[in-house]
């Protein structure tokens, strides 16, 4: 895995000061370590050489009580002292062993030669051995000194010296936490802003930093390139509404001039009256699709300005069933489908734009009849948790599972309604309805109808119960 | 019905079969190519409606809606590519009276000729005067004046909403009611044409717009009038 930014300057931080502490600990401890063991040595010398001169003028006062003597220098010392005379060893107290002695100090002592060394018995205690030769008196006077306090003391340093470098390495990581915060913050505002701006507002810019020449660049850079994002997404929508308008344009002067011709009719011989006929369907038809696509064009842009106004739920799809009907591409006549309201929801509130409702409930009931065999019911009830849903029921198969999140799609032809429709829709219908649906704060869906056929299902949030909503305002 | 248009469009294709269509409708036709255009023959003659488009090429539409409201009382239709955008409400607010959306049906824009035209002409049922505030609303001589006798203009879509009002003074009218009644149009209408109107009227009756002491808001119903 591979560490962050942030977590690898914690960490850098962190070795360094571990690194640091290792050093300087080691080093203070070995310093202390070596002055003080070789301030014991130099006194053990001291005393042991005149704990020998004191032994050497007993010796040579005749005075053979050696373990006497030997207890009377220990007294008071803490030290053991060893005396070997005409090949046998004294012993001052029965701790003290002539066999602890390294076998080379006592070698080189035997050979003549005063000798030092320090140790640590096979127990684990430290001690400094003396060894002195007296060849006055043919005797060699070794003595033991403990070391067990130094040692505790040289434990409690080391052990004070690994806190420290604990508590140290610590402090680093810490710091390393803070610094990489510290140095990382203006990313952070960098990612927000880019975050606010994929969100759509394309007005986010970083401000420019305080006293930080450091991050001028960045922040100069970052917010260059938005301008320029911002200016690349205006030129496109001003270049969508100028594709609108030029596509509008000669939509607006055929349909105009083929209302003249429609209002002279009459005069036409017959097969010039077929002809209109065929124009005008089709013209409507052209301008319903560059309007669906146009339409598309600009949810894609999220250019859509949504105008929401408060209305009756039931009035609305009544409203919008009879005069979508009368709006319905390809519709042979007839009357429009009844809508059935359920009483619980008579006086409910929504917000929608008037004319987008009328567009789904149009792109749904022609969607029935194209490939669903017409509508068989709409109906208005009451929904999960503060939404009211609006149902449309065709005589169709219905729609397979795995297909009804895919109907929504652009230009999607599912199996069933490829060979059943008649191919006059532009593919767009339903995926228009989720759209309008979607900047409407609604959603829809399909499922199965209990007669067998295909059901879909409006969503829209309840504004509000009742006739007298609200006041003043 | 008769009456004398005035069409603002730079398109020459569009113009012509829009002058073709309305002078089928029975209108009688002018037309300019731009903004400039349009106002000076606009100064030539007397017209009942302007239609003005709004993208124009040099003034533009809003420009040319703004610079007729100076001087007249005219009725406009703006006409629009794109019903969604706030193109709507900046023209209405430049004191357009209602818009149509490209590509539009003749009938649909002979139509809402008509309604202007039917209410640039004294209705026959008129409330009678009434007295809000320091104002004074003389329905059937056309006239709002201030009670020092100062006249307030008002366009005539502006007149016409503030007596739908007044005929039923602190009576909710929904905004369907109104577009019904002083537009013309049915459930579906805009009814940003109403919101702008009534914001425009506020302007021009009330002391302090932001706070309306007579034309109020009644949220989710629509608009009441408190004398």
């Amino acid at each position: 895995m591979k560490l962050g930014i942030g977590a690898r300057i914690t960490a850098l931080f962190g070795l360094g000061a571990l690194l640091l502490s290792i050093l300087m600990g080691g080093l203070s401890y070995f310093t202390t370590r070596h002055f003080l063991l070789a301030g014991r040595e130099t006194a053990a010398q001291q005393q042991a050489f005149g704990n020998a001169l004191v032994v050497r003028s007993s010796l040579l006062s005749g005075d053979t009580q050696y373990v006497t003597l030997l207890a009377s220098i220990d007294a008071g010392t803490g030290a053991h002292s060893i005396l070997y005379h005409q090949s046998k060893a004294y012993v001052s107290s029965l701790s003290a062993n002539s066999a602890s002695i390294p076998t080379k100090l006592r070698q080189a002592v035997l050979a003549g030669s005063a000798a030092t060394e320090t140790y640590r018995t096979t127990e684990g205690t430290a001690e400094i051995v003396v060894g002195v030769p007296v060849p006055s008196v043919h005797a060699f006077y070794f003595e033991v000194f403990d070391l067990s306090d130094l040692d505790h003391t040289l434990r409690v340093l080391g052990l004070t010296l690994f806190g420290a470098g604990v508590v140290t390495t610590l402090l680093g990581v810490g710091l390393g936490r803070f610094a990489s915060e510290r140095s990382l913050r203006p990313l952070a505002a960098v990612s927000r802003a880019a975050s606010s701006i994929a969100g759509g507002e394309l007005d986010t810019r970083l401000d420019p930093p305080a006293a930080d020449p450091d991050l001028e660049g960045l922040t100069n850079s970052f917010n260059a390139m938005v301008d320029q994002l911002q200016e690349r997404i205006e030129r496109e929508a001003r270049f969508n509404s100028d594709v609108s308008h030029e596509l509008r344009s000669p939509l607006t002067t055929l349909a105009a001039a083929l209302e003249v011709l429609e209002a002279d009719r009459d005069k036409l011989p017959p097969r010039s009256q077929r002809a209109l006929q065929l124009l005008s369907d089709d013209l409507r038809r052209f301008q319903r699709m560059v309007g669906d696509l146009l339409e598309m064009s600009r949810a894609d842009a999220g250019s859509v300005a949504v105008f929401l106004e408060e209305v009756n739920v039931s009035e609305l799809v009544q409203r919008s069933v009879v005069a979508g009907f009368g709006h319905m591409d390809g519709q042979g006549g007839g009357a429009p489908p009844t809508v059935r309201v359920d009483p619980g929801v008579q006086t409910w509130r929504v917000g929608v734009d008037k004319r987008r409702f009328e567009r789904v409930m149009v792109n749904l009931m022609e969607n029935a009849s194209h490939y669903g065999g017409g509508v068989t019911e709409i109906a208005v009830g009451p929904g999960d948790g503060d939404r009211v849903e609006v149902t449309v029921d065709d005589a169709g198969p219905g729609i397979e599972p795995q297909e009804r999140s895919k109907v929504f799609e652009r230009f999607y032809r599912g199996s069933a309604s490829g060979r059943r429709g008649t191919g006059t829709g532009t593919g767009l219908g339903l995926a228009l309805v989720a759209e309008h649906m979607r900047v409407m704060d609604g959603d829809v869906r399909v499922e199965a109808s209990p007669s067998g056929g295909a059901r879909f299902v409006l969503s829209l949030p309840v504004l509000a119960d009742g006739d007298e909503p609200g006041g003043e305002a | 019905m008769s009456g004398r248009i005035l069409v603002v469009e730079d398109d020459e294709r569009i113009r012509s079969s829009m002058r073709l269509a309305l002078e089928g409708e029975g209108y009688e036709v002018r037309d300019a190519a731009s903004g400039e255009e349009g106002l000076d023959l606009f100064a030539e003659a007397p017209t009942d409606v302007a239609l003005i488009d709004l993208m124009l090429p040099g003034m533009d539409g809003f420009e040319c809606c703004r610079a007729l409201r100076r001087s007249s009382a005219v009725p406009i239709i703006i006409v629009t590519a794109r019903a969604d955008t706030h193109d709507v409400v900046a023209g209405l607010e430049a004191g357009a009276d209602d818009y149509v959306t490209k590509p539009f049906v003749a009938k649909e824009l002979a139509a809402r000729i008509r309604a202007l035209l039917r209410r640039a002409r004294p209705a026959e049922e008129e409330p009678g005067a009434l007295t809000f505030g320091d104002l004074q609303l003389l329905p059937e001589q056309g006239v709002l004046r201030r009670l020092n006798g100062e006249e307030v203009h008002c366009t005539r879509t502006e007149f016409r909403l503030l007596c739908e009002l007044a005929a039923s003074p602190n009576k909710v009218l929904s905004r369907e009611q109104l577009l019904d009644r002083v537009w013309g149009y049915d459930y579906f209408g805009d009814g940003r044409l109403v919101d702008v109107h009534i914001r425009r009227l506020r302007t021009k009756v009330e002391a302090d717009p932001a706070v309306p002491q007579h034309i109020l808001t009644v949220r989710g119903m629509g608009y009441k009038l408190v004398p």
